[in-house]
């Protein structure tokens, strides 16, 4: 398939051949001026370049990189979470020191890409700890990897079983966390795999072979009964206090409409109504919403008959890749009920608070504006 | 995130004895600050008080024409209330120009008052912070600084505070009225935050355990006439880069009284008393507004990216004392 002619046409530049030094780079993100490629050296890197519009903090990926990581060997990893904070993402493994950093915005650092002939397009490089470029592929303009590409790259890079891994040149915390993120690889993702703790620690200790609570990063704590009223059905859970309603949705009653985007309320992709006020799902607790009502995207339907925001935004056209549509239309519902003026502006205004990558806000402004007015009009 | 054991307070009594003794509890608001720091490991309390069922949520009118708001107002609440946007239009407009619809309808009064500073170092654990970690280092000074404060700052924190609703409060002389293991206290505003000085991880006067109870802000009968400007990098859901809440009681052209405090440049909520000095008793124009601004900025002190702040802000307080006296009284 189409992969595989990717693969081997890529790269066109010697220089980006497997068994070339993989050009340095040095980040130019203010906290990690002094930050370059060749710092990582001593552990495998994987650079993902993904023109913008991909966005990967989609629920399915999250079972598509566990796919992934249980196709590694030595590597007992489980993927918990995504986040989003601005500009990039950042994926939590059950393992505090697994991390899958990628940066999905391609404006800071446009010249890496150049560097790497990735401009525009989907592309992979398995670098390993000698900073040597092991495989490579760059896909056709507008084919994103495929899971395949990213398993056989991994494969790759994956740990042998031997005794010491060389430790990484930069230290452990620096690499994993979130400036490292923020800084790293502009349009590119940086994967990390921290193979040799995985080795390090005894079979039982590792994250990978016990059941974690969805969605905590930790174990630990105890945790607690609750009632959650969600879409006028009670939801008895025995759950961690530090689960957010976003993930006791998400994880535990299993409804995944609510989205998590950023995780931290920046993105409004959680909205949700509690009590018919709009809020933010990634940033309310779940054991602190009993005797409350959550209302959700899935409860907004009559049966069949969708409701008219969800209506709207169908006819209105007020997506395009969808994955921010819960939240704005959550919002949407939320905003009808609030003092809000008549005019675009205000509905601009007061749904500033759902971020849309594709930049439907044109059609999600006349969708909300197509309810608004149908509801005036009703209720004269 | 660190565990912690989760409690919901039933009263004031069981929420103050909840926290008393306990070195790592906390309450627990609106969250949207809390739970966020939580998230990043920058704050790790033990144990969660839920606030929330408190019932501080009234906005009431005070005997002398003040008005009283309950610490659990939400901050959507307050913006939307009808003697607020009245009496206190700058107050509900610093409130609506800040956060989202949805924060705003979670984030509480009493917690706006106690939001964190964006400084991306303190929400950051792998760089040294001294608000953070006292003693370890400011990243900020030597690094990119470019949100940081013009105002208030020492060599050891130069972050803002960045609420909009305190600069507001600021301007108008609101007290803060507390309950804590010795009683009631009220706090004059401009007496609740500290600035960094030599210890960037005390903001306040709070003691530990101290709970905020309500927000009170005099009569003053020129408040009507008062603006919000806020200046960001987008036109909304962004933190000041420069703010300015002001208040002007003009008569026959001239300048009586006025407020002004600014947000976006100080280590707290700034007040410019030498630039309502210098306005008081000059004919309200351009030519007042602009000297008041000047005073406003008055001993800045800036750092490598944000030297742009000084002009910004003076531009803000202009601009602002411009709207501000374009309305009726
Ligand atoms: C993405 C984002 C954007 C934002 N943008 C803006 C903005 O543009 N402008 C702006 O002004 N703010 C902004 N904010 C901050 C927001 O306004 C604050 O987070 C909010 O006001 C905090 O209130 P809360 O009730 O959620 O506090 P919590 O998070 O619940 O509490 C904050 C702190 O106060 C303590 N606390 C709370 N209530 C009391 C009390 N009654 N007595 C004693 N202690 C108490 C808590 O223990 C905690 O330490 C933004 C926040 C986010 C996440
Ligand atoms: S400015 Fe203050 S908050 Fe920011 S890094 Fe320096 S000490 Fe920490
Ligand atoms: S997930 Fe982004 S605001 Fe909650």
């Amino acid at each position: 398939m189409e992969h595989g002619a990717a693969a081997t046409a890529c790269p066109s530049d010697p220089a980006l051949a497997p068994g070339s030094l993989a050009p340095d780079f040095r980040l130019s993100h203010p906290r990690n001026a002094s930050l370059s490629l060749s710092d990582l050296r001593g552990q495998p890197v994987v650079l993902a370049f993904y023109p913008p519009g991909w966005d990967p903090s989609r629920g399915e990926q999250i079972a598509q990189y566990n796919k992934i990581l249980t196709q590694l060997p030595n590597l007992h990893a489980e993927l918990m979470d995504f986040s989003v904070d601005g500009d990039w993402y950042d994926l939590r493994f059950a393992r505090e020191q697994m991390r899958l950093p990628f940066l999905a915005n391609p404006s800071p650092q446009p010249e890496i890409a150049q560097l790497y002939g990735a401009e525009g397009r989907e592309a992979l490089f398995v670098i390993d700890a000698d900073g040597v470029i092991q495989w490579s592929y760059r896909a056709p303009v507008g084919v994103p990897p495929k899971t395949e590409d990213l398993v056989e790259a991994l494969r790759l890079i994956a740990p042998q079983p031997k005794e010491e891994t060389a430790a990484p040149k930069a230290p452990r915390m620096a690499l994993t966390r979130r400036d490292f993120i923020a800084a790293t690889l502009a349009m590119a993702f940086a994967l990390t795999l921290g193979a040799h703790a995985a080795q390090a620690e005894p079979e039982a200790a590792r994250m990978g072979a016990t059941p974690m609570a969805p969605a905590m990063g930790v174990s630990g704590g105890d945790t607690m009964p609750i009632t959650l009223t969600v879409n006028d059905a009670a939801h008895d859970l025995q759950i961690d206090p530090r689960a957010t309603v976003l993930d006791a949705l998400r994880e535990r009653i299993g409804m995944t409409g609510s989205k998590k985007g950023c995780d931290h309320g920046q993105c409004g992709a959680c909205t949700v109504l509690v009590d018919g006020r709009r809020v933010l799902s990634c940033l309310s607790l779940a054991v602190a919403q009993q005797g409350k009502k959550i209302t959700t995207i899935e409860g907004l339907a009559q049966g069949e008959t969708l409701h008219p925001m969800q209506q709207a935004f169908l006819t209105n056209d007020g997506y395009q890749r969808g994955y921010c549509t819960p939240g704005q239309i959550m919002s949407a519902v939320g905003l009808l009920t609030e003092p809000v003026g008549p005019e675009d502006a205000d509905v601009r205004e007061n749904m500033s608070g759902n971020l849309c990558r594709c930049g439907a806000y044109p059609n999600i402004v006349a969708a909300i504006q197509d309810v608004r007015k149908a509801n005036t009009n009703a209720s004269v | 995130m660190h565990p912690f054991s989760y409690r919901q307070a039933s009263d004031e009594q069981s929420a103050l004895s909840g926290v008393s003794g306990q070195p790592g509890a906390a309450y627990l608001a609106g969250g949207t600050t809390l739970i966020d720091l939580m998230k990043l490991d920058v704050q790790k309390p033990s144990q969660l008080i839920d606030i929330t069922p408190l019932p501080w949520t009234k906005i009431t009118e005070l005997p002398g024409g003040g008005v009283s708001i309950g610490a659990m107002v939400r901050n959507s609440d307050l913006a939307h209330s009808e003697i607020i946007m009245t009496r206190y239009p700058v107050l509900s407009e610093a409130l609506l120009s800040g956060a989202s619809p949805q924060l705003r309808k979670m984030a509480t009064t009493g917690g706006n008052l106690l939001q964190r500073t964006r400084c991306y170092y303190f929400r950051d654990i792998t760089t040294p912070c001294n608000k953070r970690e006292p003693g370890s280092g400011c990243s900020a000074m030597d690094g990119y600084n470019r949100i940081h404060a013009i105002l208030g700052t020492s060599k050891h924190c130069i972050a803002t505070h960045p609420s909009d609703m305190c600069v507001a409060l600021t301007a108008l002389d609101a007290t803060i009225v507390t309950r804590g293991a010795k009683g009631e206290r009220r706090i004059p505003i401009n007496e609740f935050y500290f600035t960094p000085g030599d210890h960037p991880e005390r903001e306040n006067v709070l003691e530990p355990g101290e709970l905020i109870t309500a927000v009170e802000l005099p009569a003053m009968p020129f408040t009507g006439r008062s603006h919000y400007r806020k200046v960001r990098d987008r036109a909304s859901y962004a933190f000041a880069l420069s703010s300015a809440a002001v208040a002007l009681d003009i008569q026959g052209g001239v300048i009586k009284d006025a407020r002004i405090a600014m947000g976006g440049v100080g280590t707290k909520p700034w007040r410019a008393l030498d630039a309502e000095k210098a306005l008081i008793g000059k004919t309200a124009g351009p030519d007042a507004y602009k000297a008041a601004a000047e005073a406003a900025l008055h001993g800045a002190k800036t750092h490598k990216d944000n030297a742009f702040k000084v002009e910004l802000a003076k531009r803000t307080v202009i601009r602002a004392l411009t709207m501000a006296a374009q309305k009726t009284a």
